[in-house]
């Protein structure tokens, strides 16, 4: 494989990684946000009264 | 367009080489019987936190994989069965392997104990820092009972799962992690029988190495015969009914039978039955816990009295 060729893959495989780790952060994200529902349940408003 | 210029021969690791380093086949079995844990265990957990705690759990065994890769890549490279990993292929710089490793384990212990329970956290960072501190960087290489005592390690996520639903431990869990504890050596020393090579060129002192194949032998026999009785003791505990009873029971026979033939072997060259030793144990493990799972799945009820008081 000539150079061009291999930067060019290393390039392809940089930006899947970069695209995986997108991922993970946002599903982390959706995660916390999703636990944080579940943990306060429905007594949210009780915590203004 | 391509921005970066990377040095001449240079292979950039790719997202499968981040995924081959969290062992995935091995982290599917822990799945599996962090899985049970948490089915087994009494009490109601919302659905979506008892998937955050198999997320970590999986996520904490691959880390510990993926330390154990970066730490043992030196003697990764003389194995046939390891050589391929992506820290021995040079695939992944050690550097990086140990980035993601800690990264992935704070990671997975910090989420299971802000979003499930702290105890469930404390359990799954002593597991990683068991099979990383104590197995990989201890053990491994100084004793021929590395994976005896190393295996407590795979043992644990059972009483992991089970401490995310009830936030205790109690001895049924601690059935479980024996049945697994118990489970490791016939397995890992069916394996080191037929890959004793590999383990001598890279200096690993597994027990047919260091103590002689006929040793070994009766060692895995004597485990399997300890092994199988603990196999049918979750359903004297209250956590199996008869379909448990009676998977474990056939498992438990198919395992000694294996063993007894392990025993008997003369073929020390291909080691037959050490390799079907090695894939019926992979067989009973899974058995055993399915069996388990299907049974709550399925709402029989458990036989004997239930042994979930916790402890703490």
């Amino acid at each position: 494989m000539d150079e061009r060729h291999e930067d060019e893959r290393n390039a392809r495989e940089r930006k899947k990684r970069n695209i995986a780790i997108a991922l993970v952060l946002g599903g982390l994200v959706l995660l916390f946000f999703l636990m944080t529902m579940v943990r306060l349940g429905g007594h949210v408003a009780e915590w203004f009264d | 367009m391509i921005t970066a210029a990377y040095a001449p021969g240079y292979r950039a690791a790719t997202v499968g080489d981040f995924f081959t380093l969290l062992k995935p086949r091995v982290m599917s079995l822990v799945i599996f019987t962090g899985l049970a844990g948490i089915v087994v265990a009494p009490g109601y957990v919302h659905p979506l936190t008892a998937f955050t705690a198999l997320l970590c759990i999986a996520v904490g065994a691959g880390a510990s994989g993926a330390l154990n890769m970066a730490y043992d890549a030196d003697i990764d490279r003389l194995m046939a069965r390891t050589a391929a990993r992506p820290v021995a292929m040079g695939h992944i710089a050690r550097e990086d392997a140990l980035i993601f490793g800690w990264w992935l384990a704070a990671g997975a212990v910090g989420i299971m104990g802000l979003l499930v329970n702290i105890l469930a956290g404390a359990l799954l960072a002593f597991t990683i820092f068991f099979y990383v501190a104590i197995y990989t960087l201890w053990l491994k290489r100084r004793t021929p009972q590395n994976i005896v005592i190393g295996g407590l390690a795979g043992a644990l996520p059972p009483a992991i799962g089970w401490a995310a639903v009830t936030g205790s431990l109690s001895p049924a869990p601690l059935v479980l992690v024996l049945i697994i504890f118990l489970w490791t050596p016939p397995h890992f020393w069916a394996l080191a029988l037929f890959r004793s090579d590999d383990y001598a060129r890279a200096g690993v002192p597994m027990m047919p190495n260091v103590n002689g194949k006929a040793f070994t032998r009766r060692q895995i026999f004597g485990y399997t015969l300890a092994l199988v009785p603990v196999g049918l003791l979750p359903a004297f505990v209250g956590l199996g009914g008869i379909l448990y009873l009676a998977v474990a029971a056939l498992f438990g026979c198919w395992m000694i039978r294996e063993s007894f033939a392990v025993l008997r072997e003369t073929d020390e060259t291909r080691e037959p039955a050490a390799r079907r030793l090695f894939s019926v144990s992979i067989c009973y493990l899974f058995a055993l816990f399915a069996a388990l799972i299907c049974e709550h799945l399925l709402s029989i009820a458990p036989l004997g009295a239930h042994l979930s008081g916790a402890w703490m």
